[in-house]
């Protein structure tokens, strides 16, 4: 199987482990859960972490246009 | 010693008229790292010409500079996005022009490309894969795949279909009811260059016809021999048009590969192969491609191997990409990104219209107002819709101020006590 993240394409996700910082984020941004763009729990880039639905993952993309852009995504069925 | 601390530390190092006053100013603004090595560079420049008050000074009006270009809250970034994308549009050729791209590969250009990236067709009209080899893992040999010819030949047979029609001669014998096909030997050579010799690669391909027509073969060297069960004529025709259809090596949907040597960005010489047709998983996996740099044209194949994050990013690069060959490339950068986002945004690739984004809006009347107007309507009021009138579309339909920009803010003249310190 070919390692996904390997891939230039592909950014780094993690999963937020901790309730707080899910807390945090959802606080800077000042929405629900539910608002954050989606990712499917199916999708590749998730295939060696143990995502689960709910979860929410954090991704450091370099930016062209800053040095890294964090996004969040949601999990989703 | 703290992170800012080492990085003022290793400026200082690294610019010769950068001290560390300056260094400290600079790292203290808002400005992101481009912008800092900008900054940097520019003073770097004046040969110490800058004192740290004039740095200060540069420092601070670039900072200044660039929070003005940000963007202000209520702003239409979409709406703005949208024309952004849509003027340079109408200069770009209405044709397609073939042979275009690189290494004589046909690929869809200008407009076509644009409607088919941003309409998220399954599969685009000219899919194509851009290759790259292993450069750092060795084989056996101690060669990397993308600078040795033999070995980046081998991978291009790997992934290019071969079919009967390019391995020898076949002809009908009606008399005695046979198929015969005679090898190439030059040509088994060169395709299965890792087999002790021709006729072992021809009991393979013998075996191979066998499997997929089902009917007994005779094979004596490379020559191969076979027909139906029964004498039939019209079954030995059915045969060889099944015949031709067989890919024994390869991947059934490339039908053509390319290959070039490129210089690369570091300066070195690669190989890089271009295939006419996708089958991006497959190719992934095959020994000898880097997997870590070959992209493919069709963003839902990219979606389906690597990811949304992926697919976001190859929307990105296929549109300017697209933009950029017909001249148009000073559209920002943003306004595409602001279109991968909206079509990735609920983890899969939605097209942007009646069947994607449009399409599943939450207000009726926005939806009304695009496409399919009765449809719409019709359905809404089976179903007893209501409309929140939260979008710029419903409030423009009903006559009521947009809740964008300036139309979102209420102002209320009055007084009211100033607030006390406590």
């Amino acid at each position: 199987m070919v390692d996904v993240s390997q891939h230039n394409l592909v950014p780094e996700h993690t999963v937020l482990d901790e309730p707080e910082r899910v807390e945090e984020v959802l606080e800077e941004y000042n929405v629900e859960k539910t608002n954050l763009p989606k990712i499917k729990r199916k999708d590749p880039a998730l295939r060696d972490t143990d995502a689960e639905v709910g979860d929410v993952i954090e991704i450091v993309r370099d930016s062209r246009t800053t040095d890294q852009a964090v996004v969040y995504r949601l999990v989703v069925e | 010693m703290t992170e800012e601390e080492k990085s003022v530390n290793q400026l200082v190092g690294e610019y010769e008229h950068v001290t560390e006053d300056i260094a400290l100013v600079v790292e203290d603004t808002e400005l992101p790292r481009r912008l800092k090595t900008r900054v940097y560079n520019t003073i770097q420049n004046r040969e110490g010409l800058v004192t740290p008050e004039q740095a200060n000074e540069i420092a601070e009006a670039v900072e200044n500079r660039y929070i003005d270009t940000r963007v202000d809250p209520l702003d239409p970034v979409g709406t703005v996005s949208a024309q952004s994308i849509g003027e340079p549009g109408t200069q770009m050729t209405m044709n397609t022009f073939h042979y275009a791209g690189v290494a004589e590969i046909d690929v869809t250009q200008g407009l076509p490309r644009l409607i088919e990236l941003v309409d998220a067709r399954k599969t685009p009209d000219t899919p194509m894969m851009t290759v790259h080899l292993e450069s750092e893992e060795q084989n056996e040999a101690d060669i990397p795949f993308a600078t040795d010819r033999e070995y980046a030949h081998e991978v291009v047979w790997d992934i290019e279909a071969t079919k009967i029609l390019a391995l020898g001669d076949v002809s009908t014998n009606v008399a005695d009811m046979l198929v015969q096909i005679d090898l190439n030997d030059d040509t088994l050579a060169e395709r299965w260059p890792r087999a002790n010799n021709v006729t072992e690669v021809a009991q393979e391909i013998a075996e191979t016809i066998e499997d997929a027509l089902g009917v007994k073969t005779r094979q004596s060297g490379t020559v191969i021999e076979f027909g139906p069960d029964q004498p039939s004529y019209r079954q030995l025709l059915q045969l060889v048009e099944e015949l031709r259809e067989i890919t024994f090596k390869g991947i059934e949907e490339i039908s053509r590969v390319v290959i070039r040597k490129e210089k690369m960005d570091d300066g070195e010489e690669e190989f890089v192969l271009y295939t006419e047709g996708s089958a991006f998983g497959d190719v992934l996996s095959i020994e000898g491609v880097d997997a870590s740099r070959t992209t493919c044209n069709n963003i839902h194949e990219v979606y389906r191997e690597l990811g949304v994050e992926a697919a976001r990013e190859a929307i990105i690069e296929e549109t300017m990409d697209t933009l950029r060959e017909q001249g148009l490339d000073d559209v920002n950068i943003r306004h595409l990104m602001l279109v991968a986002d909206i079509m990735t945004n609920r983890g899969t690739i939605e097209s942007i219209g009646r069947h994607g984004i449009s399409g599943s809006k939450d207000s009726v009347l926005a939806r009304a107002a695009f496409e399919v107007t009765v449809n719409h309507l019709l359905d809404a009021a089976i179903h007893g819709e209501s409309d929140d009138l939260d979008g710029v579309i419903e409030n423009v339909i009903v006559g009521k101020p947009v809740a964008i920009g300036t139309g979102d803010v209420d102002l209320k003249m009055g007084s009211f006590s100033a607030p006390s310190d406590d």
